[in-house]
């Protein structure tokens, strides 16, 4: 018998305490292999040992976490295990979110690796962090061998410290990241391909899943702009002639800071622009056309806007990697905030 | 419209006393060459260098890719740029196979945040995988313009270079017999196949930017274009844009996805026709009527099913995610081609935009990755790289040592045509 030792994690039902009626149990450990746990030791052969299996009502745990997740992750140190396996959780939402959270405690807790298996739609998919791998599983536990065998798979080489293949070939839900290689067929190939199999309504596999973005709720409007102290924000790459900090056309890495105190006009003498994603020409000609200083000048003169922070901030917004940006934002953000602004103007191209 | 392209195979070029081709040698008198290019007055100097498959070779600086064919009836070559705009697609076209003109440049200044971007090949060593210029003897070309010209003019100038040397070196085949013939022809199939389009958004950015349909830049509203045009010279890039996803004259001649519905034609799909549009359309309102135009084109021809690919990157994405869209929503079933931003690590979210119809995508792989290639012996196109991004550390070096660099440098590694077998899989 392996000296690798695993710990499974199940919920009541599969457990064997008891369904609905037994969601509220409170965590608890048994030695060895419990429920799917025994099919799951089989697949395992002797490489590796479910040393223990711990237990708990999914409404104890989804509903009092802060309490219950302690609890089992103690009950999983007493296991001392190199691997924590949770679920498979088919497309039970409690149960996936438990499975979640009690890998997510068990990486971050125990600092070992965890594993769990769940139906593509289940709430806990999305709840799981990225440090977590997600076996692929069917709804239902009429497919419990197939995903088990899946799980035995991952499990296997987890331990071993094997590299995954692709999400695809391997069966789990994709961590977000991508990994470049060469095929067999050319991409022109593929597309005509997967074009067909969709015409025929048969099943094909996207290359890219589209994530959903996140979506930013639009601010309240400002209720009174006279009273506002308003600042100016661009991303249309508007920067000092010479542009002296040196933002890029592209990806830029930084954002400049420009005073504005005595500045009625961005003339393109002082001003160019440097965004390379666009044709920029006619911001060159005229940077108003990405910051209206000279309207917000008139504006503030004749009273529509309370009052102008001096200052204004640009980068180029030109395909950004998504986190650098929120990085950006953020600095530039606590700025404007410190600085009392109320409302910003927010110019892209 | 029926199309014969005549296939002469070339196993090697050579320097020689005259211009011929001869058992698979192409022999190019080196000076007639370059008196020819040097004809055009844009042009102060010019120098032609052969690289082969193998060679210990880095070639930098490339703004053009052209395959070496003539028109021997039909039309005229390069309609619109270097012949009065005839119809392309008829008659009989010869190429030589395995050839491929090569044009690079140094423009003094055009390098700014709207000007040309580095582009790079290795002719050997692990660089060779990711372009399509590994396995073909390549006639490159060293161009210096006039001083005085503007970037526009001078760019100008270096692709009617690339095109002349083209028609020069095919001109050998014209009275030969080729050694292969292919036929295309959108011959009418089974009425029950699926009606199939290639919707065809290509790079017209600004002023330098562009893709020429004989000789005028493409527009935003979309053409009804025969597959045959676009194989046979109506269609010439000025994309000198970022290099990994600029799609060259060389690969319109030989368009992946046009070759592709053509073996289907017939068999499992019927190709009604390629509805060229535009990408890196600089108004919002423009992408708007150009993916309703598009989808209303679709509806009108009775199109089921569309490949939609794009060109070059950034809101390319936004043209072809509304195309995607709007053709959806028309009852045209998509597939699009894209490349990927998905940082060096590959942990960023890899497109710019996306549209919830977009559910059937195919990736050529991501831009950002890091590639290490080794030094080597010769470097053709230019002595440094490009005073590009300072986000490209390995430029600071030498050309000739070895290079560690982001995909998106190399020339046509992503390209979304699908050329190539590199894609960007889900870890």
């Amino acid at each position: 018998m392996g000296s690798v030792r695993v710990a499974h994690y199940v919920n009541q039902f599969f457990g064997g305490l008891g369904g609905e009626e037994k969601a509220d149990a409170m965590p608890e450990l048994r030695p060895g292999p419990v429920g799917p746990g025994a099919l799951l030791q089989q697949l395992l052969g002797t490489e590796a040992r479910i040393v223990g299996t711990v237990f708990c009502g999914d409404n104890r745990m989804v509903e009092h976490e802060a309490d219950t997740l302690p609890a089992v992750v103690a009950l999983l140190r007493d296991l001392a295990p190199d691997l924590v396996v949770a679920g498979p959780a088919f497309n039970a939402g409690r149960y996936g979110l438990a499975c979640a959270a009690v890998c997510a405690a068990a990486r971050r807790e125990l600092g070992v690796p965890a594993l769990t298996a769940m139906f593509s739609e289940n709430p806990g998919r999305e709840a799981a962090d990225r440090s977590v791998l997600v076996a692929v599983a069917g709804s239902t536990a009429a497919t419990m061998k197939p995903d088990l065998e899946r799980v035995a798979h991952l499990a296997l080489k987890t331990l071993r410290g094997e590299s995954l293949g692709p999400a695809d070939v391997e069966g789990y839900f994709p961590t977000g990241r991508r990994v470049n290689e060469f095929g067999t067929e050319t991409g022109a190939e593929r597309m005509v391909q997967m074009l067909l199999r969709k015409l025929r309504k048969e099943t094909y596999v996207s290359e890219l899943i589209v994530p959903p973005f996140d979506h930013v709720p639009p601010a309240p409007p400002v209720s009174d702009l006279a009273r506002t102290t308003l600042g100016i924000v661009t991303t249309s790459g508007v920067v000092r002639t010479g542009n002296p900090e040196g933002i890029e056309s592209w990806r830029a890495t930084k954002w400049a800071r420009y005073p504005l105190a005595g500045v009625d006009a961005l003339s393109p003498d002082a001003f160019t622009c440097v965004h390379g994603g666009y044709d920029n020409r006619y911001i060159r000609a005229n940077p108003h056309r990405a910051v209206p200083l000279d309207v917000l000048r008139r504006y503030t003169r004749d009273g529509r806007v309370g009052r102008l922070h001096e200052v204004l901030y640009s980068t180029v917004g030109n395909v950004m990697p998504v986190e650098r940006a929120r990085r950006l934002g953020r600095e530039v953000a606590q700025e404007l905030r410190d600085a009392g602004v109320q409302a910003v103007l927010l110019t892209a191209t | 419209m029926n199309l014969e392209i005549g296939s002469f195979a070339v196993r090697d070029v050579e320097f020689g006393a005259r211009t011929a081709l001869r058992d698979g040698i192409l022999s190019v008198d080196r000076r007639a060459l370059i008196a020819h290019l040097l004809e055009d007055p844009s042009l102060a100097e010019v120098n032609v260098e052969i690289a082969r498959p193998g060679d210990s070779t880095r070639i930098i600086h490339i703004l053009e890719s052209a395959e070496p064919r003539i028109k021997v009836s039909g039309a005229r070559d390069f309609p619109g740029l270097l012949s009065p705009p005839d119809l392309a697609g008829s008659g009989r076209t010869h190429r030589l196979e395995s050839v491929a003109v090569l044009g690079t440049a140094n423009i003094p200044g055009a390098a700014d945040s709207q000007g040309l971007k580095e582009a790079i090949v290795d002719m050997s060593g692990p660089g060779a995988r990711y372009h399509p210029f590994a396995g073909t003897v390549n006639v490159v070309l060293e161009l210096t313009v006039q001083a005085g010209l503007s970037g526009t003019e001078a760019i100008a100038a270096c692709r009617r270079a690339g095109l002349r040397a083209a028609v020069f070196l095919a001109g050998t085949t014209r009275e030969l017999a080729p050694d292969s013939v292919e036929s295309f022809a959108l011959a009418p199939v089974d009425p029950a196949l699926p009606r199939v389009a290639y919707v065809m958004p290509v790079m017209s950015e600004g002023e330098i930017h562009t893709t020429f349909f004989y000789g005028r830049s493409v527009q935003s509203l979309p053409a009804l274009v025969h597959p045959n045009e676009v194989l046979d010279g109506a269609l010439v890039s000025a994309d000198y844009w970022i290099g990994c996803h600029r799609s060259p004259t060389y690969l319109y001649q030989n368009e992946p996805v046009i070759r592709a519905l053509y073996r289907g034609h017939g068999a499992e799909l019927n190709f009604v026709g390629v509805l060229l549009c535009r990408c890196l359309i600089t108004s919002q309102d423009e992408k708007w009527r150009q993916a309703n135009q598009a989808a209303k084109v679709c509806q009108m021809l009775g199109i089921q099913g569309a490949v939609i690919t794009m060109s070059n990157g950034g809101h390319a994405y936004v043209d072809q995610m509304l195309l995607c869209q709007k053709l959806e929503q028309a009852g045209v079933a998509t597939v699009l081609g894209v490349d990927e931003y998905a940082d060096a690590d590959g942990s960023d979210f890899p497109l710019v935009t996306h549209v919830p119809e977009a559910t059937a995508i195919v990736s050529m792989g991501n831009q950002e990755e890091i590639v290490k290639w080794p030094a080597v012996e010769r470097v053709l196109g230019g002595s440094e790289f490009l005073a590009g991004n300072a986000y490209e550390q390995g430029f600071q070096r030498r050309p000739s040592e070895p290079l560690t660099v982001a995909l998106r440098q190399v020339y046509c590694a992503t390209n979304q045509l699908g050329w190539s077998t590199l894609r960007s899989r889900a870890y």
